[in-house]
């Protein structure tokens, strides 16, 4: 990250002087993986289904940490809240044996994937050094664990130091289904409802719009003063304001 | 992994971005450029990106996936599409190239790997049945991922008042897509 500022500023200091170069604090990390389904605990928090997360709702991908650890934040005190035993982390319900499904950010290549179940590695795949697919998926027995468990996944990459960690919860039944259900426990549909941390895109003006909603096309609201009519279904969402998206809304 | 990016980065910068520190700035003395390379930048590796996510989304049309999915892809695909359209008249209007490299596949390289590679969307045609929807939903669950942290990154390092906009609303929007495609997913 610093380096490649110093690039930026030097490749821009060479062509014009007087600029200042602001260095606001890193954005973020480079990108990775963990696991959606079962849902992870990252990826729980990106969803919304457990709340008060803290960041890891913007880069549920991004717990990267030196290899052979066995914590949820892969050592990152800033996703502190994975570690958080006392947050209602719904669980899974699954049968002994269970498909596990990444999402990947960057295919980096790998070395193995690991599931442990406290100190029980009850599933290792062995990639070898190669780059894993267009999505990755692995079908894991169990090994006889039953009940209330948390399973800790390891992406261990090939080419650097580092994994990255998924901690599922599940609740393991005997004989049930081979793979977790595919509906949400809730049949609720999307959450919606609940506006990201920014609100500031919302003009103190306001209006009938509001994320979280869905409209059909025809609907129409107002928005800054303005009356829009909805050309395209869309639930909204922050980021999708009338005046800003025109494939959306058109003006009345 | 960062080296490439950095190596990458540093070619690209130096052959694409020449001097892009800004439009006019004869005759004034407080400059403030209109725009800076990380600008640039930005909108050249965020439209191939926005027409990967766009050639993705429009797999759902025909696929068969809840009715939700195929609603939010749509929303997806026509916003998108506006914003490519924008991204490429503010570069047009920069005299900048509107990609740095009329390859799409270069920029594989210089963001790890943000672009989803053409063989997930083959993989993507390839799949049938319920098992199409699911892995749709990661593949574009991790594209949009790569489009939040290309918006960091202009957000942090950008100077341009309408792309750090557009930054701000990709940040948000993306956001909240991701919300709820996981939700579907899980």
């Amino acid at each position: 990250m610093r380096l490649k500022r110093k690039f930026i500023a030097a490749a821009v200091g060479a062509c014009l002087a007087p600029i200042a170069v602001v260095v606001l604090p890193a954005a973020t990390a480079s990108a990775h993986g963990y696991i959606s389904s079962p849902p992870s605990r990252q990826a729980n928090c990106a969803s919304g289904a457990v709340s008060n997360c803290g960041s890891i709702i913007y880069e549920p991908q991004s717990v990267e940490g030196p290899k052979g650890l066995r914590s949820c934040n892969g050592g990152l005190p800033q996703f502190a809240q994975l570690n958080d035993e006392s947050k209602n982390w719904p669980a899974a319900s699954v049968g002994g044996t269970v498909t596990f499904n990444w999402v990947l950010t960057a295919r980096h290549a790998t070395s193995t994937w690991e599931y442990y179940i406290g100190n029980t590695r009850v599933g290792l795949v062995n990639d070898g050094g190669k780059q894993p697919g267009a999505t990755v998926s692995h079908t894991i027995s169990m090994g006889g664990f039953t009940g209330r468990q948390k399973l800790l996944a390891i992406w261990n990459i090939a080419d650097t130091p580092n994994a990255f960690y998924s901690c599922v919860d599940l609740q393991i039944g005997s004989g049930g289904p081979t793979t977790p259900p595919t509906t949400p426990p809730t049949t609720t549909p999307p959450p919606t409802s609940t506006t990201p941390p920014t609100s500031t895109t919302n003009p103190p003006t306001g209006g009938t719009w509001a994320a979280g909603t869905a409209y059909k096309a025809g609907d129409q609201v107002t928005y800054g003063g303005s009356t829009y009519k909805c050309i395209q279904p869309h639930t909204a969402i922050t980021g999708w304001e009338p005046p800003n998206t025109p494939a959306l809304w058109q003006k009345v | 992994m960062r080296l490439r990016l950095l190596v990458a980065l540093a070619a690209g910068l130096l052959t694409v971005a020449s001097c892009g520190t800004g439009g006019t700035t004869a005759g004034s003395t407080v400059t403030a450029p209109a725009f800076n390379d990380s600008d640039v930048m930005f909108l050249q590796m965020m439209i191939p990106h926005h027409e990967q996510g766009v050639l993705i989304v429009q797999l759902a049309r025909d696929h068969d996936v809840r009715t939700a999915v195929k609603e939010l892809s749509a929303a997806i695909e026509v916003t998108q599409e506006s914003e490519i359209s924008d991204m490429k008249h503010w570069l047009t209007d920069w005299h900048r190239p509107t990609a740095a490299n009329p390859d799409p596949q270069a920029h594989t390289a210089h963001g790890g790997m943000r672009m989803t590679d053409p063989d997930l969307v083959g993989a993507l045609t390839k799949t049938a049945g319920p098992e199409f929807e699911r892995r749709y939903l990661d593949v574009l669950t991790g594209h949009q991922h790569s489009a939040v942290e290309l918006a960091q990154t202009e957000t942090a390092e950008g100077v341009n008042p309408q792309a750090k906009e557009l930054a701000k609303r990709i940040f948000e929007s993306r956001t909240a897509e991701i919300k709820q495609l996981l939700a579907f997913t899980t």
